[in-house]
């Protein structure tokens, strides 16, 4: 009595594991600390605490959603390699003529292909060609990035591989039932939730934002660090600041000065005298800072230059970002040797469309960062293969060659979906079976094929299904699920709608793999406790944790392009907010529709 | 960090010994006043016993050649070590001094 006064009818287990789970929300919401840490350490706790057994605490690393994940990151990796995702990026898009044929242009295949591949590698893949198309019907990025991962993430609910959370709610369907899913199974609602999203994004277009994205940001923003050399020959060695004309300088200021001993000196005082081998951190604008350049004779060099003649005239411009798992993250340019071995100087650092205090080469990168280099005089081809691994350029030029080994990995994948689709093997073996014989035929690298895998996501999903495992074992599930019976009474589709509410809700909030790994155990429960089929309240309840589209937290396609569209948090609030409510409407009715009570 | 300064054949000198690091370079600047009240003349800095010189000492000396740019006098450098050398070398100083070699 006093126990269910107290605990809420819940045991002491279960409170761990509820506290937990919050503890991630508010860690990953208040502080830096990475996701997957904070997944691990509440796992950490359950484990200790024992509401876990250790068996089951590592159960989740073990499961369908993590291996089918960490072998399709290696199919993956085949089919960038042999070119195969090149090639359908360059014929999958047609060239649209305006705004509203670009979104229909844009979303149809995009939509198709990541219903076959992962929603997420989609986007990845699209960003840049989505730029491109950008710049030939003159509009921002931002405004086709949007439909981009409206398409992916919609098109990849269709199947059980499109949608990581898709996979999650599988494997544990499989798990209580001891069947699994059939590959198509979310087919019919995945269709027409994405042919309702296609035509709602049609139609509130103009609530879109616009934003300037992180490269042209180089251009047009002000207040970006530039760091510019003064060589031994120039003319403003010996004379103050001032007197040489770089204080106040056309379109910003300069905040720094860093001396050939390290020391550095900001503020600048007017009369502060200038020495060879200065190097001048400016802040402004980006073009009229490298005006400098021209106007007084300071240089962009990784090492020290005596006259300006040392440097060639043809020397460029271009913009790169840092990609996931570039060797350069973490790193400084000023340390690490790139620049010597590149014949490249970084002149500016933006991430997320701002400024990076200090000097730029002294920044320690981080994935995502953009940076301005200066490069040599080569072929933009040589220079990108110059830098494979390290970065990418907006302007890529790089072509993967297409040959047999194309043909081969695309032979792969498409064997992979029939084993899969006729259940000749199950998901977990084909996709193992596929990245072994990417791996077989030599159509990824062996050597860098872990640097593909995404390890962190593994470990969250692994955690995510331990999670789930403890809301069903401490009786959590049972208790909410009686409780939202006992408030809302037994209507089966009231219950649903309550129940895609919620979970749809919650995933504005956590990752939908998260909220999957949640609401899977409670809503089983509950079509169990209603003497229903389960199976339309898993359909629905897949869909539902997908559609959250208001933030960039909820979707991880958004996520994806929230950096290279120069978003702001709230930008996808406007438009997200009816397509949440629509498409979870359309989702109850189709549902219904195919899977009746 | 010792500079010792005297008047010698109606000039100044200043013989520096040392290192002139930046910590010395600030209370230096205190120590040099009497130099830049007679910026009209010629001061010689005597280098032969300077060790090792920062940024913020090269900027001193800076300050002495503008001061006595504009009073007329003249700053000589002399005997000067080979890392110093290197430093000048680098900082534009020997297109900006005249450096002697006793």
């Amino acid at each position: 009595m006093l126990d269910s006064f107290i605990f809420l009818g819940l045991n002491w287990q279960a409170w761990i594991t509820i506290i937990s789970i919050f503890s991630i929300l508010i860690v990953m919401a208040k502080t830096h600390v990475p996701p997957e840490i904070a997944f691990l350490g509440s796992l950490t706790v359950l484990v200790t605490a024992g509401v876990v057994t250790e068996a089951e605490g590592m159960a989740g690393f073990g499961s369908e959603p993590v291996v089918v994940h960490a072998a399709f990151f290696v199919v993956m990796a085949g089919l960038m390699q042999t070119g195969v995702l090149y090639w359908l990026t360059k014929n999958l898009l047609g060239t649209p003529k305006d705004y509203k044929e670009a979104i229909v242009k844009l979303m149809v295949p995009i939509a198709s292909l990541s219903a076959f591949l992962n929603a997420v590698n989609v986007v990845a893949l699209f960003i840049d060609v989505v730029k491109i198309w950008a710049r030939q019907i003159k509009t921002v990025p931002s405004r086709l990035l949007v439909p981009l991962s409206y398409a992916a993430t919609l098109g990849g609910s269709c199947t059980l591989i499109g949608n990581s959370s898709n996979l999650v709610i599988s494997g544990l369907y499989a798990d209580q039932t001891g069947y699994s899913l059939d590959f198509f199974a979310p087919l019919v609602p995945g269709l027409f939730c994405t042919t309702v999203g296609i035509i709602l994004v049609l139609l509130f277009r103009n609530m879109i934002p616009c934003r300037e994205t992180p490269e042209s940001s180089f251009e047009s923003t002000s207040d970006y660090t530039v760091e510019l050399l003064v060589p031994t020959e120039n003319n403003a060695v010996g004379l103050t600041v001032d007197e040489a004309g770089l204080r106040n300088v056309h379109g910003g200021s300069l905040i720094e000065i860093v001396r050939f001993d390290k020391e550095i000196i900001t503020p600048v005082p007017s009369d502060e005298f200038i020495l060879g081998g200065d190097r001048l951190i400016f802040a402004g604008q980006i073009n009229e800072i490298l005006e400098l350049k021209r106007t007084h004779g300071l240089v962009a060099a990784d090492h020290h230059v005596y006259s300006i003649n040392e440097i060639d005239n043809d020397r460029k411009l271009r913009t790169a970002y840092v990609g996931f798992g570039s060797d350069l993250i973490n790193s400084r340019m000023s340390e690490n040797g790139f620049e010597h071995h590149t014949d490249m100087v970084l002149v500016a650092v933006a991430r997320q469309g701002r400024r990076v205090e200090g000097q730029p080469r002294e920044v320690k990168l981080e994935a995502g960062d953009t940076l301005l280099l200066e490069c040599p005089p080569k072929d933009d081809r040589e220079i990108e293969t110059l830098t494979k691994g390290s970065l990418t350029f907006f302007d890529s030029h790089f072509v993967p060659e297409l040959g047999p080994k194309t043909v081969v990995a695309s032979i792969i994948l498409v064997v992979m979906f029939l084993l899969s689709t006729f259940h000749i093997l199950p998901l977990m073996a084909t996709t193992m079976l596929a990245a072994g014989a990417m791996l077989i035929f030599k159509c990824c690298r062996m050597t860098k094929v872990t640097r593909y895998i995404e390890w962190e996501l593994l470990l969250i999903l692994g955690a995510t299904v331990v999670f789930s495992t403890a809301i069903t074992k401490t009786g959590i599930a049972d208790i909410i699920a009686n409780n939202v019976l006992s408030i809302c009474g037994h209507n089966p589709y009231i219950i649903m709608i309550v129940m895609c509410l919620l979970a749809s809700l919650v995933s504005e909030f956590v990752s939908d793999v998260g909220a999957s790994g949640v609401f899977f155990p409670i809503v089983y429960r509950e079509a169990i406790a209603l003497g229903c089929d389960p199976m339309p309240f898993v359909i629905s309840l897949m869909l539902a944790v997908t559609t959250s589209f208001a933030s960039p937290i909820g979707s991880s396609t958004h996520m994806l392009i929230y950096g290279p569209g120069g978003f702001r948090f709230t930008d996808f609030l406007r438009i997200g907010i009816w397509m949440h409510i629509a498409l979870l409407a359309a989702n109850i009715f189709i549902v219904n529709l195919v899977y009746p009570l | 960090m010792v500079i010792d300064i005297q008047e010698q054949n109606g000039g100044m000198v200043a013989i520096f010994e040392g290192r002139l690091d930046t910590p010395a370079a600030v209370k230096a600047q205190q120590e040099v006043a009497p130099l830049m009240e007679n910026a009209d003349k010629q001061i010689t800095l005597d280098c032969t016993k300077l060790e090792y010189i920062s940024s913020s000492g090269l900027r001193l000396f800076l300050a002495l050649r503008k001061e006595t740019a504009t009073k007329g006098g003249k700053v000589i450098i002399t005997n000067i070590n080979d890392d110093i050398k290197k430093v000048f070398q680098m900082t534009g100083f020997f297109n900006l001094f005249e450096i002697r070699n006793d």
